[in-house]
């Protein structure tokens, strides 16, 4: 056990370190365009797709250099790239079950953002039981023709592609009838509309799919493999960017302190109120702990484990924490917390949204109430930890006694 | 950056399981719960011969050189198996203590004999307003020729009626000093405390005009207070190991039962009620070895964060072996209530030790003035 950094990681977090200071965007990003200039600035200097084969446009880059830049990207407040879908899971499916064919055809246009990328997983009746989806796609011979409805489909308005999952056999168990697909969104048949959520903003999107057209060679992986594929895929969501999570939180918990420093309670700071210090000193555990499992979690990585299931830990304790986070943090900014416009600057929260409106901690706070939904909600996690970790015997379930699909 | 055990440190954890699943079974916990001494000197005597009792000590010493991560690892080992006996009291509050502050003398006088199984040891760190803040101390020590005389009252002390000597601090002219106490000597009164941790015994210290020699203080007169916040530190991460221990042991049957007790025809680990306890439970159990770990390997390495990491580790340990041994109790029902049925042993070794060496709230304010310091 040694958790010091090696002089490597070292020197290579200064470098990347001091590539941003003469780099971060001086202006905020407001439109797609800014974005994609930012991106491509980050790709041209080796930032992004850095794990992935040098073959296709990667890196070939070890887990801790990942981890360090995206850390660093964190802790200088940087804008997220453009294409974070495309990157942090669209990209790594076809790396693992594309061909040869669709890695040319793809990978790199992901890492340059010159095409953009959406998943279409759910469906509103195929939530956590994402295998009981419902759009199908049909055989006719050189492509398929696509039907139905996907939703939660973040930044489903500006993508060139989907990642697609539909049945193509109805008549076997329900996990068996699935496929993935590689769909072009940018077609008569696909009509993409916002969905606003709590937050007022909207980075979800409905997709209707009417007669769409999927090439044969958009296909990924055999007719069947797609419920196969989809586990690796939530995979790639459930792991990866801890370290800088954990930065994201850490510069918020000062924000919070400052601002305790300011307002006051019975005439007193309130930073001086035992009951408001035992929050912020209760959440800083909370925070380093989830710093001391991402060390856990890159150890793994470094070495080439697959967490797998042990993903599903990581999950549910982040967006857990999150929630609490967030409560606890209105709780001590009151009203100001919830503000959306007129905030004074030192209850103001600068983070980026990935849409590009201005950040505030009452949208980090509604914000919070979707980690615990999204990729697999935390009684799926919970239902994943008992069954493959602890190797609890599964429940007795309607779709699993009747064999019906 | 390597955040798991070595071969070596895996190996002594293998080990140390193998030794206490022998030598301490449930039946040895609760035959020792009866002893009027309270632990084992043949077990004793054969964690001497496996190098448990000077594992943290130096060579030269006649220890074994290892840092607080292996010390963590007996420790947790230890609280999985609900070990009685003054271990923890004799080579973390004893030893660590010598460790930190004593003269070579004292040193060689007591680290040998601690590490061969000759001597146990104890530190007296609570007076009866349950004051963690050794600036608190209100023990007087005066000197007295080339001496002292102690008195004052320290309480839940563990395993002093079986010690050979007592870390005791007490506050000098010149400030907060450290003594080490024979517990033989005129004036030491020890009456013992029961709580519900039957692998535990405390006692009530009760100091009246002692009278000790020069060669019982340890450092300078005066110069107790960051050894004895060093040793809390220290002993705040092992009490951690051993809760994590407990937790784990708990969860450990809990998942054992819950897949072979059936209700409504069918185990009640399927239920979805019981499963996403269990999985809270590993979680609570994973974070809380995180915490334990990486604060030992804060203090051996002297990491700038060494001292919050401590505190972390405590505050979190604390809830989550709450959670968890609580939480073994509910899914395993009436059968987890009754005192035949061994989680209880385990659910109250964590309990006993969650007020000791820092409550949740005392660190909790200490991560917070660090929090606020450094910004």
């Amino acid at each position: 056990m040694d958790l010091n950094y090696t002089p490597e990681d070292i020197a290579f977090r200064k470098q990347v370190r001091t590539w941003l200071e003469g780099n971060l965007p001086r202006k905020e990003i407001r439109t797609l365009d800014d974005r994609l200039g930012w991106h491509r600035k980050l790709y041209e200097a080796g930032y992004l797709g850095m794990g992935w084969p040098k073959e296709y446009g990667g890196g070939g880059a070890r887990p801790m250099e990942q981890a360090i830049v995206a850390d660093e990207l964190a802790r200088s407040k940087a804008p997220a790239p453009a294409n974070s879908l495309g990157i942090g899971i669209v990209g790594p499916t076809i790396i693992v079950h594309g061909i040869d064919a669709q890695k040319k055809r793809y990978l790199k246009k992901i890492l340059t953002a010159e095409e953009l990328w959406c998943q279409l997983y759910s469906e509103p009746n195929a939530g956590s039981d994402l295998a009981a989806l419902k759009t199908s796609a049909v055989d006719q011979g050189d492509h398929f023709i696509v039907n139905g409805q996907k939703i939660w489909t973040s930044g489903g308005k500006v993508a060139h592609w989907g990642l697609l999952l539909a049945r193509t056999d109805t008549k076997v168990p329900k996990h068996k009838g699935i496929s993935c697909f590689l769909m072009n969104m940018r077609q008569p048949g696909v009509d993409v509309r916002p969905l606003k959520q709590i937050t007022g903003s909207s980075e979800f999107c409905e997709v209707f799919m009417t007669n769409a057209r999927v090439e044969k060679s958009d296909q990924m992986g055999k007719l069947g493999e797609g419920w196969a594929i989809a586990q690796t895929t939530l995979g790639y969501e459930r792991g990866g960017r801890a370290l800088a999570r954990v930065t994201n939180y850490a510069s918020m918990h000062s924000r919070l302190v400052e601002a305790a420093k300011k307002m006051r309670r019975h005439g007193k700071p309130l930073i001086e109120d035992p009951l408001v210090r035992q929050k912020i000193g209760r959440i800083w555990a909370e925070i380093e702990v989830e710093r001391y499992q991402a060390l856990r979690t890159l150890t793994q990585l470094e070495r080439g484990e697959h967490p797998g299931a042990g993903g599903s830990l990581t999950k549910l304790s982040y967006s857990e924490l999150e929630k609490r986070y967030m409560e606890l943090a209105l709780e001590i900014l009151g009203p100001y917390g919830q503000l959306t416009e007129g905030a004074p600057k030192e209850f103001q929260l600068e983070i980026d949204t990935a849409v590009g409106e201005q950040g505030s901690w009452a949208y980090a706070y509604l914000w919070s109430r979707a980690g615990t939904i999204y990729a697999g909600s935390s009684e799926i996690q919970k239902n994943v930890i008992g069954e493959r970790i602890l190797g609890l015997p599964k429940e007795t379930r309607a779709d699993r006694v009747g064999g019906k699909a | 950056m390597n955040f798991s055990f070595s071969d070596d440190q895996v190996l002594l954890k293998n080990s140390v399981r193998a030794a206490l699943e022998e030598h301490c079974k449930s039946s040895h916990v609760r035959a020792m719960a009866e002893d009027g001494k309270g632990y084992s000197d043949e077990l004793w005597g054969e964690m001497g011969k496996l190098g448990w009792l000077g594992l943290p000590f130096p060579e030269e010493h006649g220890g074994a050189g290892l840092g607080l991560v292996e010390l963590a690892i007996v420790l947790e080992e230890m609280g999985r198996a609900a070990y009685p006996g003054p271990f923890f009291s004799t080579v973390v509050l004893g030893g660590l203590g010598l460790m930190l502050g004593s003269s070579a003398e004292q040193k060689d006088k007591w680290l040998p004999a601690i590490a061969s199984g000759r001597a146990r040891m104890t530190a007296a760190l609570l007076e009866e307003h349950l004051d963690w803040d050794p600036a608190s101390t209100t023990a007087s020590a005066t000197k007295s020729g080339s001496g002292w005389i102690l008195s004052g009252v320290k309480r839940f002390v563990p395993w002093a009626h079986v010690a050979d000597v007592i870390l005791v601090p007490a506050r000098s002219a010149e400030g907060l000093s450290l003594f080490l106490l024979d517990p033989k000597s005129v004036g030491v009164t020890l009456s013992p405390m029961k709580g519900i941790d039957l692998t535990n015994r405390w006692s009530e210290l009760r100091l009246d005009k002692v009278a000790v020699g020069a060669e019982a203080i340890m450092g300078q007169p005066g110069g107790a207070a960051s050894l004895l916040e060093s040793l809390l530190r220290r002993a705040a991460v092992c009490a951690s190991a051993e809760m994590l221990g407990a937790a784990r042991r708990c969860l450990d049957m809990s998942v054992e039962y819950v897949k072979v007790r059936e209700q409504f025809g069918q185990p009640i680990g399927s239920f979805q009620a019981i499963r996403h306890r269990c999985a809270e439970m590993l979680l609570e159990a994973e974070n809380a070895h995180a915490a334990v770990y990486y604060a030992a390997w804060a203090l051996t390495a002297g990491a700038e964060d060494a001292a919050v990491a401590s505190s972390i580790c405590k505050s979190y340990v604390n809830e989550a072996a709450r959670r968890v041994c609580g939480d073994a109790i509910q899914v395993h029902g009436g059968i987890g209530f009754t005192w035949e049925y061994d989680l209880h042993l385990y659910m109250k070794r964590a309990k006993a030790l969650e007020p000791l060496y820092g409550d949740t709230e005392y660190h909790r304010e200490l991560i917070t003035r660090h929090a606020i310091s450094t910004r």
